[in-house]
């Protein structure tokens, strides 16, 4: 069940969407996973008793994450959202297994975590892609680790870049590519080696609004398809609640979790209808008011 | 396309035509007596006399050999140790205090004992060209694989790359730019230190043709492998400058 729901949908589903809105959720698909319907949901993350203590030069250390107890299911998108500064990548980088926590432990399916593996694929701010790869290379990159023969690495990765919309830049490099684009080139990339789990830190948050509500409802047609489960770190609150099925809303440092939200609205996501619906509008509002309250100065950098 | 890189071609010539305007103003109104400062009309005319003479092929293909074999080791040494250096700290540890103490050190002071201990032939003057164009090489690739983006290294590891080979797949070709960078300070290092090396001992070579020519006032003669060396280092720095280009086309701002 699990690899046939982590796989690629065929290419006759793919050219019918080629990438754009507008997919209706697929049934076969979604009965595939399973888990969505909450019956039995499992749990793909588990994060207990977590905090984190930077040692910083000089002064007494920092402690960046006090005590954070989070449980992801699988196939839910997750977002964590907060101030900046109270730990939220931190947290990220914990689940990639890229930082160690000081205490407490996180686990993926049930094992603890004790460095990155191909089962989490993270998206950074900054893409991360490497400049010395072509869109084409960059996409491959994953699955030539993984052992897949170079022909069939470069059809699948042809795929997926048709998929984010990036078809006849194959032979570009990074440099030559807007963010937007950039962003959809390292999305391919994870997503050419499979993670069970999405991990992504401020994905669009470099990006203009315009090209961030593109990505933001491409990401989601996306999703519909394989409902990977998704951790997504943001600090839009309109963002976190179009998105998740969850919203994790953290304090400013040292980072606790103040609040889950379960986000009850209707998927497909389209954001027209969505922005008139007033359950999204109230849930923005009182996710808004919940960040601001205990909230001494505004803006922070 | 063509058209811009002609433009930048002869933009790139210009100082070099005003410099040479310049030599010939102080030989034309009489500055400088004919006899300590030929005009370039003549230094060039004498050059292109002695491309067809095969002792002076030999003197070039004698420094070339030095120079490419003094550099090509230094390359080796510095990435090498570069590489090794930024990413185990054991490595650094050793290497760090090492290069403090040797990179300021001028390296001709130990020329003396070079040739005392590999003789006056190839070997003391290609270790002396590694040594001296070593240090910058190392320290940009030092400074380069350890400036890396970590989410880079990052995004290897999670897309299943072995630790082991994250130097190779990753650090090294984002360190690229930096190593290229100290491998053209090297060269124009190697290009000036083989001339001096040649000039202070040597039985052939263009530094030993200029220290010939000045002992007997030749004042042709002492400028043609002036004029040759930087002609050479001109082809090699515009050769290295294509490679570059070649390599970090991915890469901004080259
Ligand atoms: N490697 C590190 N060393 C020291 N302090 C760090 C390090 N990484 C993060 N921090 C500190 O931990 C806190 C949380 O950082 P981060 O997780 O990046 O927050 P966020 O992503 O929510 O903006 C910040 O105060 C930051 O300065
Ligand atoms: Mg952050």
């Amino acid at each position: 069940m699990r690899g046939k729901v982590r796989k690629l949908s065929p290419p006759s589903e793919r050219q019918a969407t080629g990438g754009r809105m507008q997919v209706p959720l697929r049934p076969e698909i979604d009965t595939g996973t399973g888990a969505t319907s909450g019956e039995r949901a499992r749990a793909m993350i588990e994060i207990a008793s977590v905090s984190k203590r930077f040692e910083t030069s000089g002064r007494k250390s920092h402690l960046a994450l006090s005590d954070i107890n989070l449980t992801v299911n699988d196939g839910a998108f997750v977002s964590i959202l907060g101030p900046s500064g109270c730990g939220k990548s931190t947290l990220l980088y914990i689940v990639g297994g890229f930082v160690a926590p000081s205490e407490g432990v996180a686990r993926m399916k049930g094992a603890a975590i004790t460095g990155p593996g191909p089962d989490r694929g993270p998206v950074f701010q900054e893409f991360a892609l490497f400049p010395w790869k072509t869109v084409l290379g960059n996409v491959m990159y994953g699955l030539r680790q993984q052992g897949v023969k170079r022909t069939e690495a470069e059809a699948q990765s042809l795929r997926l870049i048709e998929m984010v919309g990036l078809k006849g830049f194959e032979h570009f490099y990074p440099k030559e590519l807007s963010g937007g684009m950039k962003q959809r080139v390292a999305i391919a990339r994870t997503l050419a080696y499979r993670p069970s789990v999405l991990l992504m830190d401020e994905p669009f948050g470099a990006l203009d609004a315009h090209t961030r509500t593109r990505l933001q409802n491409d990401l989601l047609n996306i999703w519909e398809r394989d409902r990977k489960t998704v951790l997504f770190v943001t600090h839009s609150v309109e963002e976190a609640v179009f998105l998740s099925d969850k919203v994790v809303v953290m304090t400013r440092a040292p980072g606790r979790i103040k609040q889950i939200v379960d986000i009850d609205l209707p998927r497909p996501r389209i954001r027209a209808e969505l922005l008139l619906d007033s359950h999204y509008q109230k849930y923005v509002v009182d996710i808004e008011r919940m960040i601001d309250d205990g909230r001494d100065d505004a803006e922070h950098s | 396309m063509s058209t811009r890189r002609l433009t930048t071609v002869l933009m790139g010539a210009l100082p070099i035509l005003f410099v040479l305007a310049i030599w010939q103003a102080l030989c034309s109104f009489g500055y400088a007596p004919p006899s300590l400062l030929p005009p370039p009309g003549k230094v060039f005319l004498r050059l292109a006399q002695q491309l067809g003479n095969v002792g002076f092929l030999d003197d070039i293909l004698a420094t070339l050999i030095r120079l490419f074999a003094g550099f090509l080791i230094a390359v080796v040494l510095g990435v090498g140790i570069g590489l090794a250096a930024a990413v185990v700290p054991a490595i650094n540890a050793v290497v760090r205090p090492l290069v403090q103490v040797l990179a300021p050190l001028p390296k001709v002071a130990l020329y003396p004992a070079l040739i005392i201990l590999f003789g006056f032939d190839h070997a003391s003057k290609i270790t002396l060209v590694t040594l001296d164009a070593l240090f910058p090489i190392l320290l940009s690739t030092y400074y380069g694989a350890s400036m890396v983006e970590q989410k880079l290294v990052w995004s290897a590891l999670a897309a299943g790359t072995p630790r082991w080979q994250i130097l190779f797949k990753v650090i090294a070709p984002a360190a690229l730019p930096s190593i290229l960078t100290g491998c053209r300070i090297g060269l124009v290092i190697s290009c000036i230190v083989v001339f001096l090396a040649e000039m202070i001992s040597s039985t052939d070579g263009l530094g030993h043709l200029l220290v010939g020519a000045a002992r007997t006032f030749q004042t042709v003669d002492m400028f043609v492998p002036l004029i040759t060396i930087s002609l050479l280092g001109l082809m090699l720095n515009g050769l290295l400058y294509g490679l570059r280009k070649y390599l970090l086309r991915g890469f901004p701002e080259v």
